[in-house]
């Protein structure tokens, strides 16, 4: 083999060359047939913190069906005011496609005069991929949900605000909103509204039955809207009801007395055939009766 | 040939039957009588010393007794529910079967009842039972539809007896003890078969016969709901009533089978239990298997599929501790006699009778299955305790009564076959002539 592979140099070095070359060039190829799509977007949560997201896809182009996830693509954060840009950080894609950072509630963004953060998602050029940028231009939206009971009466009141460099409130105007109940499972909307001059407010309903403590976890949530993002705000309250009195089963082995139903059908089955029994010996005593009469008409 | 000829000529025909006593009878007798004694004895070990001398414990509180209960008491419920059936649709070929159906039935459900008194660790206080009875317990509605069942069993073979006993009666050939005839003639009732007591005889043979199928169903579905309405693994299922219907009905079946079997084989009879019957029987069982088949797999694909942690602990005892129990009853006992039955090349008079034999012993492994398992795979296992306080095994005291309570079943057809033959004259009498007036019409109808 080996003499054949000194005879063949040439030959051999092609073949391996072509190989490489194959290679590289079904990668380059591969890279060409997908069209990049790469979205951000940022979400405001409970606890305050910010959840910034980069979705990182490929799409085949002659399949759109073929959606291929960028595994492993390095995604930088930056928050940009003016010429500066800050670093905020930098995550790779998962399995997914999807690139995360979580931003703590007390980091200090560069903010223009009217309040707006501005930020970007960028990927950057490699080999086979371009560059790839997104910004978002988002308010620090603050919502609150504030719970009080009067006669009895459960409401709940949303407020939504922005602050200004001083501290000042500013109420948010035209936001659509969801208030949902968490489940064990899922969620369960019990109200949709827009906050108009910074609040709504809604009567609890009074039916929800909680927790074994009796708590709820009321959740509110604005999403996608075009000035804040997406915020999300919950709180637990103890307005749980339990609406329906555990009776207990009258069905029970050890009652004194059986149901009278059980009683009715039990007599009915029983004197059903115990009559049919009756109706036979009636019957067996007459044949009896003739034949005793054919035995005396025979004696005589 | 006349009426009163004929019956002579039956009665020549079957009086070896009922008058000769064979030696081989008699060793028959003997060890039938001797295995009884043996049970006796264990019986008065088990009275004196308490259930501490069986393999019943804590947790299997139920042994092999309740699996023979249910067995015995199965057949008989199949027994009267397909003399019911014959009877009531009068089939044609019904006459020289009938006799070994409703002798089976009426026997099976005095055996059965026996070993459920063994189960009872205070038979002292047995009539308690009687006394406090709680009409919400499936037991109490147990007892009432057996004890009822009992009693219109007997009235239902009584009355089938009746025209037979008038032709002994009245037969003069007849060699037997005087004693015999005139317990023949008390219980003849003054039949003298005129027209008028034929027609009130077979006016309520047919009114008990629709009577007994209704009371099979429902006193076999009182029986499955003992288990169904329990809580317990393996036992809480909606398809037990049926389950237990089809499942006794195959047994029954089987067990006739049988004993069609062995009459026809030791008495000669040939001419009176054909090929035909064994036939008719044999796609009746192999209906059965096919239906038994069915609901077992529903009931433990059922089981299995639910992943509830008790049901999958349950099946694990079963394919595991009772690997081939299973197996046999549930895969041998269905298949071999579907196909034994299925090929007609296949359906020969012993072969049907070897897939019955296949099918008894595989319902009799089913019900050890619905039984002992389920009650070694309790919800709340006991901790740190002997391997025998959990797992049953049958000790010899069981297996003794076990037998003796089979033995008693064969001792008491045997002595009943003595008393009265098992191909009912009268019967053949009236096919007879039932066969002749169709003759005589179908000739009038031609001239």
């Amino acid at each position: 083999m080996e003499r054949y592979l000194k005879k063949y140099t040439l030959i051999t070095s092609f073949i391996a060359a072509i190989l490489f070359c194959n290679h590289a060039v079904a990668q380059e190829n591969e890279a060409d047939n997908y069209k990049m799509a790469f979205s951000f977007r940022t979400e405001k949560n409970n606890d305050n913190a910010r959840v910034l997201e980069a979705n990182f896809i490929g799409r085949n182009k002659n399949d759109k069906k073929d959606i291929l996830p960028i595994f492993g693509a390095e995604i930088k954060f930056f928050n940009i005011l003016n010429d500066d840009e800050v670093l905020l950080g930098t995550s790779k894609t998962t399995n997914k496609g999807i690139a995360q950072l979580i931003i703590p509630e007390n980091h200090n963004y560069l903010i223009d005069p009217e309040g707006n953060i501005n930020l970007i998602a960028r990927f950057e050029a490699t080999e086979y991929i371009e560059e790839e940028s997104e910004e978002i231009i988002v308010k620090n939206l603050h919502l609150e949900l504030i719970f009080t009971e009067v006669d009895s009466v459960k409401t709940v009141l949303i407020k939504a605000f922005t602050l200004d460099s001083l501290g000042i409130e500013t109420p948010a105007e035209e936001v659509d909103f969801i208030v949902f109940i968490k489940t064990m499972l899922s969620k369960m909307p019990i109200i949709e509204g827009t906050i108009e001059n910074g609040e709504f407010e809604f009567e609890f309903p009074a039916d929800f039955p909680g927790d074994k403590n009796g708590d709820l976890t009321v959740s509110a949530q604005v999403e996608d809207h075009d000035e804040y993002a997406s915020v999300t705000q919950e709180k637990t309250v103890n307005w749980g009801v339990f609406s329906k009195e555990i009776k207990k089963g009258k069905n029970t082995l050890w009652s004194a007395v059986a149901p009278i139903w059980m009683y009715t059908v039990l007599t009915i089955m029983l004197v059903g055939v115990w009559a049919n029994y009756l109706y036979t010996i009636v019957h067996l005593f007459k044949i009896k009766k003739e034949g005793d009469q054919l035995k005396q008409t025979d004696e005589s | 040939m006349d009426v009163i000829t004929r019956k002579k000529t039956l009665v020549k025909e079957f009086s070896p039957m009922l008058e000769k006593n064979s030696s081989l009878f008699r060793l028959w007798i003997g060890a039938l009588v001797a295995i009884i004694l043996v049970g006796l004895y264990a019986f008065v070990l088990q009275v004196i010393n308490g259930h501490e001398i069986t393999g019943m414990r804590d947790n299997v509180v139920w042994g092999i007794y309740i699996i023979n209960f249910i067995f015995f008491v199965g057949i008989s419920y199949s027994g009267a529910f397909i003399a019911g059936i014959l009877h009531f649709f009068e089939t044609p070929w019904k006459n020289s079967v009938l006799r070994i159906v409703e002798i089976t039935t009426i026997l099976s459900i005095i055996v059965g009842p026996i070993f459920i008194l063994l189960c009872i660790g205070r038979l002292d206080r047995l009539h308690y039972l009687f006394i406090y009875p709680r009409i919400q317990s499936p037991i109490t509605w147990d007892i009432i539809a057996i004890l009822t069942d009992i009693i219109g069993c007997f009235i239902y073979l009584y009355l089938t007896f009746i025209p037979d006993l008038a032709i002994l009666r009245d037969s003069k050939e007849l060699k037997v003890p005087e004693w015999r005839k005139k317990l023949y003639t008390f219980l003849a009732i003054g039949y003298q078969d005129t027209p008028t007591q034929r027609k009130r005889l077979h006016k309520i043979i047919k009114t008990m016969s629709a009577m007994i199928i209704a009371m099979a169903i429902v006193a076999y579905t009182v029986l499955a709901w003992i288990f169904s309405l329990t809580l317990q693994p393996g036992w809480n299922s909606s398809i037990f009533a049926p389950y237990f219907i089809i499942a006794g009905l195959y047994s029954g079946v089987g067990v006739i089978i049988i004993a069609m079997y062995l009459i026809r084989k030791i008495f000669k009879l040939e001419k009176h239990i054909k090929k035909s019957h064994f036939i008719g029987a044999g796609i009746f069982l192999l209906v059965l298997a096919l239906l038994f088949g069915y609901f077992t797999f529903s009931e433990y694909f059922a089981r299995w599929f639910s992943h509830k942690t008790t049901d999958n602990q349950l099946l694990d005892t079963m394919f595991n501790n009772y690997f081939w129990e299973f197996i046999f009853a549930n895969y041998i006992g269905v298949i071999i006699p579907i196909i034994i039955l299925f090929f007609k090349k296949l359906r020969t008079i012993k072969l049907i009778t070897f897939a019955a034999v296949i099918a008894v012993l595989g319902l009799w492994l089913n019900r050890y299955l619905i039984v002992v398992p389920t009650l070694e795979t309790p919800y709340l296992p006991i901790q740190d305790t002997r391997p025998e306080f959990i797992y049953y095994t049958a000790t010899w005291i069981e297996w003794a009564l076990s037998f003796a309570g089979i033995a008693a079943f064969f001792l008491f057809f045997t002595l009943l076959i003595k008393f009265i033959p098992i191909i009912p004259m009268s019967g053949i009498i009236e096919q007879e002539f039932a066969s002749r007036n169709k003759k005589d019409k179908i000739a009038e109808n031609q001239e």
